[in-house]
């Protein structure tokens, strides 16, 4: 009887203790528990945000349409055979496609597999009648670009959540299977483009009935981004730079005698007045529309893993970094002018090669040779860059190495206040910030990759030789052709940097304030470039490069080209490319660039071409940029209404005496744009026909009484 | 009146009337662990009742027109000598077999078992195995009382017969916790009844060997000893995260709801869990966990003071009992009561695995409460005639 007696307290003793456990200890983590238990919230997708071009045109949209999913996760493979196999049946699809496609789409392990897409009503009964344990047939909003290729970089692509946004996501309020922007906008302005998914709070109970709806949050849908691109432009843009590429694989190479392979290229035309990107090109280009459903894995390797169209994933505008060539030219020009070693009328003469003074002191490489070691004669610095005298900047790089004093790096200085050698700062993801090399970046690139770089084992020391390369832009140099084009935006807008903007707006689509932009972006202003005293010389050498006369290097291209009308300032460049060709085994070709703005007098538009191994800039890459630019013609006589422009901060203006304005003594002294004193013309004014940078006095005059 | 109990010292007590020695305390609690029921039955089912769009107190009422007639069986139990039962034990026993066999071959398949009969007209259901756990102990009680302090091996073995009869036709229903009960309240009664050392190690290795062979021939895809769901219920006990949702659901969820109930609960009628029917059987097998998540560790504690109470009680009885068939059968109803009790409770706070045996006088289910009810008369018979011979 005892014994019974000790069980029995034992017994209670424990029932006691666990419920003080669980009751007492334990309470909160339970409470939660009970909580999460009778609350389930349903998630309703909000529809995507559009993605429209600068006037309305819509580059990437939302249909509604069919869809038939399968949740694998749940089933056997042999269930999944057997539903697979009705499917094919039942939507009348070759089983071994669809089991291919299941296959080969990469989504989450726990997310349904989209099996089969663009069923009508019909397709979708049939379907849903059959009621398969795990397939689901459903109305879905899908993704797609009208536009197709055009713009494919810069819109980018949706497509599945790998894993790891998977699990970043889903808190959000993402559905396991929703498609999320990957590149370009799409994934630059993912959070925008969403909205906010609605949220059902049910309260439930054992066998999931509703008992009651605790909260209603219908979905808010995403914001649309408003693209500066017009997609006339950009679609021109895109046909001709491949047009070109193929013509210029159509030319035989004078250094190796292949054809030239020019598979890639990239294109920029952005308004020097606001920074607005109008176009941006890249090839090669891929259409978005494979990209929602995903490819198989053999479409995917024909399109993205084809070496005769390599990258065609990447926006060569903002990723691809090329040396820049004689396109660097101008930068060197100015510098050279900022240091004041320059002057601007000097005649040089050009005889073909440029040898570092014996007096200088020579190590290595002393004698730097001209393309095609022309000899071009007396020059003055307009014309060494209308004619691309290597000798003429050779000669400047060199003075400036030699300048002990800050000036020394007035190149780099230069380079690095038009933007050159960082993010330009445009809408899109990936930005490279390309190279401006001076003796700390050399040794930091010897230091990092010996054998690319210094494959003999030299000094890692700044020599006058990296200064002159770099004085070309060659060497070390590296650009994107959006910094290309925004460099030359600045040159031409008299000094104002901008951040370019591929995105104008984001407007709201919710019901309350439908229409209304919830972000825009206004110019933005990265810097105020003081351009130094002679620039106009400058920009005279760019206005002259595609005249005959005068027998700019773009002078071919530019034949039959309406001068009058809508004059253009260029710079073309032939950039030696390092390295082999990944493909053909051999050395590379050279890089045709060509940077321009139009028109001269009045500049609007920058244009930047760079085309891969395609050759001469003057001859591959300067027609694609004159078709361009003769397509911006035609946008602005289709949009003759002007872009609400940029007005650049006024320049302080000395107090000049009423007797002396005007007076050429004070070149130099009163900044451009000042409204008396000497007024070095706005660049490239047409009618300043005798180029000598100092405009006549009535014309002066002629602006001064207007 | 008063003189009556003043007169009651000096009166021969083998002279006096039972009902002055009855134990009205034991009844009274008894009684209150039946409302307590009632009131839980409601508060467990009422939302899905009228949820369902029904009257919210089927259940509640059934429960407590269950209760008022255990009370009547309560008194009618304590009133009649239990000696008389002795006589009435061996056709009682054989009554219980018939009824037990003939539910195998005749009883409707209800929830997987064959455990009940379904009474025609009236729509109540009757669970043999409930009456036979009484008869049992009344039969076994009778059997070892005229071998008491003399238990051979052989008579262990009868004693074993005896028992091992209905407990296989439970088996075979299947019902295992109904069937364990049949265990516990034979330890309980052996070791009373003064049973050696060795019978109680040979009766354990016994067990132990069964269940060892039980497991492995399940584990060797022999014949299926456990069924799906036992083997189940085993495993997501020893395994709280087991798979089969189905196992380890009920486990998890009557835990929560318990925990959830923090120290004064959540209110009668408020609790979540309960409300939202998230914890199956819940107004049977599970009904401690409405009553751990609506009242909390004050309401359980409560409700296990009053077992306590009444198992001291009935200990107390066992101990003062008049001849070995009394003290055997309450001491057979104590451990039948222990058992449930702990078995019940442990398993809604997960430290028992799962079986399907009813909270006595709490779940509800009339079998099961006019029983509960019927052996606290019988322990308050026993105890009110600890005097007479």
């Amino acid at each position: 009887m005892a014994f019974i007696g000790i069980v029995m307290v034992g017994l209670f003793g424990a029932l006691f203790t666990r419920l003080w456990y669980l009751q007492v200890l334990e309470t909160e983590q339970f409470a939660v528990a009970a909580e999460s238990n009778q609350v389930r919230i349903i998630i309703t997708p909000p529809t995507r945000g559009r993605i429209l071009d600068r006037h309305g045109v819509v580059l990437a949209d939302n249909v509604r349409t069919g869809v038939v999913t399968y949740d694998h996760s749940r089933y056997s493979e042999k269930h999944t055979e057997a539903v697979l196999t009705e499917l094919a049946d039942l939507l009348d699809v070759p089983a071994e496609q669809l089991r291919q496609g299941f296959a080969d789409q990469r989504t989450h392990p726990l997310a349904p597999k989209v099996v089969a897409t663009g069923l009508d009503e019909d397709g979708l009964l049939r379907v849903a009648e059959r009621s398969i344990a795990g397939v689901e047939a459903r109305w879905d909003w899908v993704r797609v670009y009208p536009q197709n290729e055009v713009g494919a970089h810069i819109v980018g692509y949706v497509g599945a959540m790998s894993e790891r946004q998977h699990r970043e996501l889903i808190d959000d309020g993402y559905l396991p299977y929703e498609r999320v922007g990957r590149a370009g906008i799409e994934g630059l302005f993912e959070a925008e483009l969403h909205g906010e998914p609605g949220r059902t709070k049910l309260e439930v109970d054992r066998q999931d009935r509703v008992q009651r709806i605790l909260a209603d949050v219908p979905p808010e849908p995403g914001d649309d981004i408003v693209l500066s691109i017009d997609v006339e432009l950009q679609a021109a843009a895109e046909s001709y730079l491949r047009q070109g590429l193929i013509a210029a694989r159509k030319t035989v190479s004078e250094d190796s005698g292949f054809f030239y392979p020019a598979l890639t290229g990239a294109a920029v035309v952005m308004d020097v007045r606001n920074g607005d990107v109008l176009a941006m090109v890249s090839h090669p280009t891929y259409d978005p529309t494979w990209m929602v459903e995903g490819l198989s894995l053999a479409e995917y390797r024909s399109v993205f893993e084809n070496p005769y169209a390599p990258g065609a994933l990447n926006n060569l505008a903002v990723q691809g970094t090329y040396s820049p060539g004689s396109v660097f030219k101008p930068v060197t020009a100015l510098a050279g002018l900022d240091a004041g070693l320059i002057s601007p009328r000097a005649a040089f003469h050009d005889v073909g090669y440029y040898k570092i003074p014996d007096a200088r002191g020579c190590t290595g490489r002393c004698t730097f040779f001209n393309a095609d070691r022309a000899a071009l004669g007396t020059l003055d610095l307009s014309g060494a860059l209308t004619r691309s005298s290597d000798a003429y900047f050779y000669k400047v790089s060199d003075d400036l190495f030699w300048i002990d004093g800050p000036e020394q790096w007035a190149i780099q200085d230069m380079a690095r206040s038009l933007g050159f050698g960082s993010p330009t700062g445009v809408q899109l993801p990936f930005e490279k910030s390309g190279r401006v090399p001076d003796g700390d970046v050399k040794q930091t690139l010897f230091e990092l990759s010996p054998e690319a770089y210094n494959p003999y084992d030299e000094p890692a020391r700044w020599f006058p030789g990296d200064n002159i390369n770099t004085g070309i832009g060659q060497g070390f140099v590296a650009v994107t052709p959006m910094q290309l084009a925004n460099a030359y935006a600045t040159m031409a807008n008299g000094g104002t940097l901008f951040s370019p903007n591929i995105v104008e707006a984001v407007v709201s689509r919710r019901a309350e304030t439908f229409g209304e932009p919830v972000l825009t972006f206004e110019p933005r202003v990265l810097d105020v470039v003081d351009f130094p005293a002679g620039s106009a010389v400058v920009r005279e050498g760019l206005s002259n490069v595609t005249n005959s006369r005068l027998r700019g290097t773009a002078a071919k291209a530019f034949e039959g080209y309406d001068h009058e009308g809508y004059p253009v300032s260029g710079k073309t460049g032939t950039a030696q490319a390092q390295g082999l060709n990944a493909v053909l085994r051999r050395k590379k070709e050279d890089t045709a660039v060509f940077v321009a703005w139009a028109p001269s007098h009045d500049p609007r538009y920058a244009v930047a071409v760079v085309m891969e191994e395609a050759g001469y800039g003057g001859e591959a890459a300067a027609p694609v940029a004159r078709r361009i630019l003769e397509a911006v013609r035609a946008y602005e006589q289709r949009w003759p209404e002007p872009q609400i422009a940029f007005s650049p901060p006024q320049p302080e203006c000395p107090e000049v005496p009423e007797a002396l304005r005007g007076d050429p003594a004070f070149l130099g002294y009163v900044p451009e744009g000042c409204p008396w004193g000497i007024q070095l013309p706005r660049a490239n004014t047409p009618t300043d026909a005798d180029g000598d940078g100092i405009p006549d006095v009535d014309q002066i005059e002629g602006a001064a009484g207007s | 009146m008063i003189a009556r109990l003043l007169n009651r010292s000096q009166t021969r007590r083998e002279l006096q009337s039972p009902a002055w020695f009855a134990d009205y305390s034991l009844a009274l609690a008894a009684v209150a662990i039946a409302l307590l029921g009632v009131a839980m039955n409601y508060s467990s089912t009422w939302r899905s009742l009228s949820f369902e769009g029904g009257d919210p107190w089927t259940v509640a009422r059934r429960q407590a027109i269950f209760v008022g007639v255990g009370i009547v069986v309560m008194i009618i139990a304590a009133v009649i000598d239990y000696r008389v039962l002795r006589f009435y034990a061996t056709p009682a026993y054989l009554i219980a077999l018939g009824a037990l066999g003939a539910l195998l071959f005749w009883g409707p398949e209800i929830r997987n078992a064959r455990s009940w009969f379904v009474l025609p007209g009236v729509g109540f259901q009757v669970q043999p195995s409930e009456f036979a756990k009484l008869v049992v102990i009344v039969s076994l009680a009778a059997f070892v009382a005229s071998h008491e302090g003399y238990l051979r091996f052989d008579t262990l073995f009868n004693a074993g017969l005896l028992l091992v009869v209905p407990m296989s036709l439970i088996y075979l229903q299947p019902d295992l916790g109904t069937m364990l009960v049949f265990v516990a309240v034979a330890m309980g009664m052996l070791l009373v009844a003064g049973a050696q050392l060795r019978h109680i190690v040979v009766i354990s290795l016994t067990g132990i060997l069964a269940l060892v062979l039980v497991f492995s021939i399940d584990a060797f895809q022999g014949p299926r000893l456990l069924s799906e769901t036992q083997r189940n219920r085993l495993t997501a006990f020893l395994d709280q995260d087991f798979e089969p949702l189905e196992a380890s659901y009920n486990l998890r969820q009557s835990q929560i709801a318990i925990g959830a109930g923090g120290i004064w609960g959540q209110g009668w009628k408020q609790g979540t869990q309960t409300n939202l029917d998230l914890v199956p059987e819940q107004h049977n097998d599970f009904i401690f966990t409405a009553l751990g998540e609506e009242f909390g560790l004050v309401g359980g504690t409560l409700l296990l003071a009053l077992y306590a109470y009444m198992s001291v009680r009935i200990w107390q009885i066992a101990r003062v009992a008049s001849d070995p068939f009394g003290r055997l059968l309450t001491v057979g109803i104590l451990s039948m009561l222990l058992f449930q009790v702990f078995q019940n409770i442990g398993m809604t706070i997960g430290i028992m695995p799962i079986t399907g045996i009813p909270l006595p006088l709490m779940s509800h289910g009339g079998s099961g409460t006019v029983t509960a009810f019927a052996a606290v008369g019988i322990v308050i018979s026993v105890g009110a005639r600890r005097y007479t011979l």
